[in-house]
């Protein structure tokens, strides 16, 4: 091809370049980026751990409370988790320039208070999924409050006294 | 050697060498998509070359499998000081999807263990999640890289309300 043929190109189509950090970034309506969680909406139950793929997302105990921490740096993306979300407490955003000197910075963290077993005191869930619970299905108060073990114990006692087989054990 | 001089000197146009530790090629596209003229970052001086002993910047994809990763370190022990490391992708940053299994080190984080034991020193390490990463957020990499952006993430905690 030659030289002129290829000026004529260059001028005909003109500039192509995106001014990337001047301009605005090429973001389509299909794009997803970072997650954000909101604590306020959050229940704390871990349906978004169990679904991730990577990882990214943990929930488990610490000194704190319960954790459920976001670690965008193992992140894919895929947005299953705020499909998932029961609470639709998780959002996709278009959050894309997230380049950090240090790993630190990429981890995000929501602190949920604990629910304690009203018998034996073991850890049941978050307090917040067990007040999501309690309002959307017609469970009683008191079994609510119990871990599954204390709460098989007393199913079990009711069943025996039902029987005439006496207390058994608690 | 006089590391804190040897920094401020790569103000100059950076020069990069592309290092894929078993990425997916995702990632590798990206990069080459930044180079083209629709992004074109040799309007900032950025140039793509051949050798490790040529780069300023090492574009580090891939979660570090077991057979590239003495490929890896022999190409970072190559580069001249200071090293400065843009990792890109989740599978560089985290490991991505593959970040507990047993035949990759899990990502950056784990070989950079690895490079301390054997002597490697990295001075600048910046870390770009993403899968793949777009070309902007490569470019916007470089920029934190060489302190020409502030870093827009933070550490963030946040206490739920009780039930």
């Amino acid at each position: 091809m030659s030289l002129v043929k290829i000026l004529e190109i260059a001028l005909r189509t003109g500039r192509v370049t995106r001014r990337y950090p001047v301009e605005e970034p090429l973001l389509t309506s299909e794009f997803r980026g970072s997650i954000e969680v909101d604590p306020s909406k959050c229940w704390g139950c871990g349906a978004c751990t169990k679904v991730c793929p990577p990882n990214a997302l943990t929930l488990a105990p610490s000194g704190k409370g319960l954790v459920l921490e976001y670690f965008v740096g193992r992140c894919v993306f895929c947005g299953m988790c705020a499909e998932v979300c029961p609470a639709k407490a998780i959002t996709v955003t278009k959050k894309f320039e997230l380049a950090s000197a240090n790993l630190r910075d990429l981890r995000s963290r929501v602190v949920h208070e604990v629910a304690r077993c009203s018998f034996c005191g073991a850890p049941i869930a978050a307090e917040a999924e067990l007040g999501a619970v309690v309002k959307a299905t017609p469970v009683a108060e008191e079994y609510a409050t119990l871990c599954p073990r204390c709460r098989k114990g007393r199913f079990a006692r009711s069943v025996a006294l039902r029987m005439g087989v006496g207390g058994g054990p608690s | 050697m006089d590391l804190v001089r040897a920094l401020k000197a790569i103000r100059r146009s950076i020069w990069v060498y592309h290092l894929n530790s078993g990425s997916c090629n995702a990632c590798d596209i990206e990069v080459l998509d930044a180079l083209t003229p629709y992004f074109d970052v040799e309007r900032f001086g950025i140039k793509l070359v051949g050798s490790p002993r040529h780069a300023d910047v090492v574009l580090f994809t891939g979660p570090v499998t077991r057979e590239s990763l003495p490929k890896v370190v022999r190409a970072l022990k190559a580069m001249p000081r200071p090293r400065l490391l843009l990792v890109l992708g989740s599978c560089g940053v985290g490991g991505g999807i593959w970040w507990d299994t047993y035949a990759t080190t899990g990502g950056f984080s784990k070989l950079e263990e690895i490079l301390r034991e054997q002597g490697v020193e990295v001075d600048r390490v910046v870390y770009v999640p993403g899968c793949p990463v777009r070309p902007e957020a490569i470019i916007y990499g470089v920029l934190v890289l060489l302190g020409l952006a502030e870093q827009k993430v933070r550490e963030v905690e946040v206490h739920a309300p009780g039930g």
